[in-house]
Parts: structure tokens; sequence; C-alpha cells
């Protein structure tokens, strides 16, 4: 049963992970309607300006400005690369994002080449004398945590915690649901529907960084180390509905315990951890042939 | 207060205005009548700058517009409902409203934060920079609190004139708007177009999909605007009978182009008009 646990913890926080960076992909997603390919390698080029800080840098310090850094790039990137195809059909802006994908990559391999580096978890912070984050692991009666997994845990949480409250209770973050459901109507409202996408931009790049920061400790900073984290990303938006941000997380830990578990218990020669990413794909399949918009998904409806 | 002159508008190849011209003065109700594709939608959309117009100038209280973009038209004191409502239908009817007053807060950053001295000496200018170099932080800070108090007054204050012309909104306050009947959706349109404080409201077919019975009351309640509010209103209606009814002017387009110009009265008694849109 200690193992059960275990890999179900385990799954919970890469699956936090994949929540994040699908979170990522869905604030994107459902303001512009833009599936964003480059989510993952953006994570990955601000992982490797994070690694380039940390050269000189306390990580405490490295970690706002890359969180920055990153939000800049988000904005720089919808106002450079997406603003001039906005409208386009949905094919070219797929392309555009398929490019920026193969830019990113090439720049980061051209800047900090192609072997594999150690990426530092969080250091240990004491807050009034309980231990968070660092080395180690923590025992938590049925099983073992280790310290980094609670880390992610948090952190994912966290962000969760704040873009709710964001979106929920700041006249920004109702002026970007407003864009996100009706562009037009949030025009006649005087809301500057292109500065809200901007904003949507950074900030999804700002917690996809997040998600490249926690995953880079546990996987080694190359250049594609997300491809497969983005793969189960684009599985937990889609698992959870691609306009919704709880759903993305739901399927994010879904699909983080469903890999675990799926790579433990199912017998090496019928299936074992070789075949685990086919398995959670298939699980995937069969709930979308039940509920096509995700787990969350709004129907979309139609008023005759 | 509002001076259309020779608009020429389309929709790519597909031209929807053929030089329209129309006046709105200050303090009255101006209807414009049509039938379907007329352009009456299209001549509301060219005038918040939702549909760019070639040619013609469009002025309001003495501004040019027709170059601004919609943002910065709406926050010039001017609400557009949108044919069809167009609410935030996930929203809830608070956040609507909320929504309504974006233009007003959103406009009013530092202005006026260094008062323009001409006068001043250069070096009495470099002084008075100097001194709100040094004091503005804390200026800023201080009238963001006041400024907070007085935008959180202004938008109550709104708020409780909308739902005393809407009570109903009161009751749905935190129900989504997308479950509202039709009639409740058009008093949340009205509703969140008032939240601005305009001076110009601009309403396009406030009766469509909508219940005679209902659709009564919502003309008696936009005539109540009008009234007590002194809210200039330039409101477009396929339902001809209703609209001049309480309009004071009336235009009739069709394909594009207006085809009559009068008092209301005069249209009501004009024999084209009765043929074609009042039914009689």
């Amino acid at each position: 049963m200690e193992e059960f646990w275990q890999q179900v913890v385990t799954g919970i926080a890469t699956g936090s992970v994949y929540g994040l960076l699908a979170l990522a992909i869905v604030l994107i997603y459902r303001s512009t309607s833009v599936l964003n390919f480059a989510q993952g390698e953006m994570a990955m080029l601000t992982t490797f300006v994070a690694w380039s800080i940390l050269q000189w840098g306390e990580y405490w310090v490295m970690f706002p400005l890359v969180l920055l850094i990153a939000a800049g790039m988000g904005a720089f990137i919808e106002r450079v690369v997406i603003r001039p195809v906005e409208g386009a059909p949905i094919l070219n802006i797929v392309i555009v994002t398929l490019g920026l994908f193969a830019i990113l990559n090439n720049v980061a391999t051209w800047r900090w080449g192609g072997i594999p580096k150690g990426f530092p978890a969080p250091p240990e912070v004491q807050v009034i004398g309980i231990r968070f984050m660092g080395e180690g692991a923590l025992d938590i009666g049925p099983t073992v945590v280790s310290y980094h997994d609670l880390t992610i845990l948090v952190f994912a949480v966290g962000i969760m915690v704040a873009l709710y409250l964001f979106f929920q209770y700041t006249p920004l973050g109702l002026a970007m649901r407003a864009t996100a459901q009706n562009p037009v109507a949030s025009r006649l409202m005087g809301i500057r529907v292109g500065r809200m996408l901007t904003v949507g931009w950074a900030l999804s790049a700002a917690v996809g960084a997040v998600a490249g920061l926690l995953i880079a400790p546990l996987i080694l900073l190359q250049p594609p180390m997300m491809m497969g984290v983005l793969l189960f990303a684009f599985a937990a938006a889609v698992l959870g509905g691609l306009d919704s941000p709880v759903g993305a997380v739901v399927g994010g830990l879904i699909i983080g315990i469903c890999e675990n578990l799926v790579g433990t218990y199912t017998p090496e020669a019928w299936l074992g951890p070789d075949m685990k990413l086919t398995v959670t794909l298939l699980i995937i399949v069969v709930v979308l042939l039940i509920r096509p918009t995700g787990i969350f998904g709004r129907r979309t409806m139609r008023r005759v | 207060m509002l001076k259309v002159r020779d608009i020429v508008a389309a929709y790519g190849p597909i031209v929807a205005l053929h030089g329209v011209s129309l006046e709105v003065p200050e303090g009255g109700i101006v209807a414009v009548l049509g039938a379907n594709g007329a352009g009456k939608s299209s001549t509301l959309r060219a005038i918040t700058g939702l549909l760019r117009p070639k040619s013609g100038t469009i002025e309001f209280e003495g501004r040019r517009i027709d170059r601004l973009s919609v943002e910065e038209i709406v926050s010039l004191g001017m609400s557009h409902i949108p044919e069809g409502r167009q609410l935030f239908s996930e929203l809830t009817v608070l956040e609507n409203l909320r929504l309504g007053a974006y233009s007003r807060f959103s406009g009013a950053d530092g202005g006026g934060r260094l008062a323009r001295r001409d006068d001043m000496s250069p070096l009495g200018r470099f002084q008075h920079h100097l001194f709100h170099a040094a004091t503005g932080g804390i200026r800023d800070l201080a009238r963001g609190i006041t400024q907070y108090r007085q935008r959180r007054q202004d938008f109550e204050t709104a708020l409780r004139r909308v739902f005393d012309y809407f009570p109903i909104l009161a009751e749905r306050k935190d129900q989504v708007a997308g479950t509202l009947s039709g009639g409740e959706q058009q008093m949340l349109a009205i509703g969140r177009g008032l939240m601005a404080n305009p001076r110009l409201l601009l309403l396009d077919e406030p009766s469509m999909g909508l219940a005679p019975l209902v659709t009564r009351e919502i003309f008696e309640i936009i005539q109540a605007i009008n009234q007590s509010q002194g809210v200039t209103i330039l409101v477009v209606e396929q339902n001809a009978n209703l609209a001049l009814e309480i309009a004071h002017y009336g235009y009739v387009l069709e394909t594009g182009r207006i085809a009559l110009a009068d008092t209301s009265e005069n249209l009501r008694k004009s024999e084209a008009v009765q043929r074609s849109y009042l039914g009689q």
C-alpha cells in the first residue's frame, strides 16, 4: 500500500506541473482561441535564463526576475508574432506557434548548448519554525513525500488561488474575463482589448515559467525538456476542457496520477512503464468520447 | 450634440451607408427608422467607431470623433447598446454593470499631475518640477486614495440609479446574465450602458425579440431616462409606431440613404411612413 500512495503523491506533484502548463495554455486559448504550441518552449527558454541568472545570483533573487522576464517575453511575442496573424484562419496561427516552437528551441540550443544541465530545486525556507522546500523527504504517515514534490504542490496551489482571486476580484481580471467572452462588447465598455490580450500572454508565460522552474530539477535542463511535459499538458487541457482553468489543473492531476500508476502497476510483459503514455492517452480518448468538451468544458450552446 | 455628415461606410465590398447625415440635438430623442438591412445598425456602428467610415465626418459635442478608436469614443460620454444586447452572458448581472462603468475609471490616470505654468521662469519651472518629483509619489498615493473613494461613490450612485429604473436587476444581481429573460436582458443592456453616466445613449433595436408589453415598458423607461436625467437618446427601431411615440424627431433610412427626415408628428402623418412602417 505504501508504494501505491508513493506513486499517487509523485503523480500529484508531476501532475501539478502538467496542470500549470495546461493552465498557461488555457489562459491564452480562452481569450484568443490560439493553441500555443510554443508554450513549453517558452517555459524551457525562461528556465535557461534562470540557469544563467543562477550563475551569479540567489535563487530567490532569480525567481521574481525570471517571472518578470517571462512576462515580458510573453507580451513581446503577442505584440510582434501573434498580433499580425490575429483574425487569420486557425491553421495559419497554428503554423505560427509551431514556427515559434522551432525558433525558441533553436535559440536555446545555440545559446546554451544541447548538453543537459542540472537545475536546483528551490532551497530550504523556514517559516515560523516549519520547514519548506529544500532537499530530503517528509514522512506523512502512509508514505514519504520529497520536499521538492511538496514545493511543486504548494506553488501550483498558490498560483491557482492567486489567479482565481485576480480574475474574480480585480477590475483588470474582470476586464480580461469580459474580453475573453465578448471582445466587441468589451470595446464598447471602453476596454482596450489588445492590451488585455498582451496582459493575458504575459500572465500565461509567467505561469509557464513557474512550471519550467519546478520540473527542471526532476528532468534536467536541456532544449527538448518540455516536449513530453507539453504533450501531457495539452492532454490535460483537453481532458479538463480547453476553456476551463479548473479543468486544466484537474486534468493535469488526473494525468499525472494515471501516468505513475500505469507505469508501476501494469505488468511489464503486458504494458509496463514503456507504454504508460499510450495508456494515459487512451484514457483521455475514452473520456472525450463520453464528454467531447472535456470534464469541465462548457458545451457551446447556440441560441437560435 | 451629435452631427453626422455624409458618412459612407462599407463591409468589405458591400457599401452599407451611402452618405448618411443626421443630427441629434442635446436633450432630445431621435429615432432612426427603416427596414432590415437599411443601414440602421451600421449608422450606430459608424458613430461609435465599430465600423470605420470611408468618408464623411462625425462630431460629438463639437469634437471630431470619426478617427478615434472605439475605446476613446465611448469614454467621451457616449454609450452604445448594441443590436442583440451583447451581454457578457457568463458573467453575473453585477459584473456586467461593473464593466459598464469601466470606461469612466480606466481613463482617470494621473492627468494634471504637473500644472502647466508657461508663465514661470525656467528656474521656477525647474523648481516646480523638482518639487513635484519629490512629492509626486505621496501626492499620487493620496490622490489614489481620495479618487478611490470618489470612484466608489460614483459607482454606487450610478448603480442605485440603474436599480431604481430596473428593480428586477437588483433582485437578480448575482445571477448569471445568460439566464435572464429577454426583457430582463434588454434592461441589463440598458443599465450597463447607463453605468458609464453617458450624455448620449445609442440604442439599437431595444424591442428586438421582446413581447409587446415588455417592449412598451422598456420604451417608457427610455423616455424616463431622457426626461429625468436629460440623457440625449438616438434610438434605431423597426417598430416605428413605438419609436415615434417617444421621439421628437425621426429619420427614415432606405438602403443606406436618408429617405425622410422630419418631426415625429409629421412623420406619423406622412403617407409614405404610414404605408411602409406603420402598417396602416
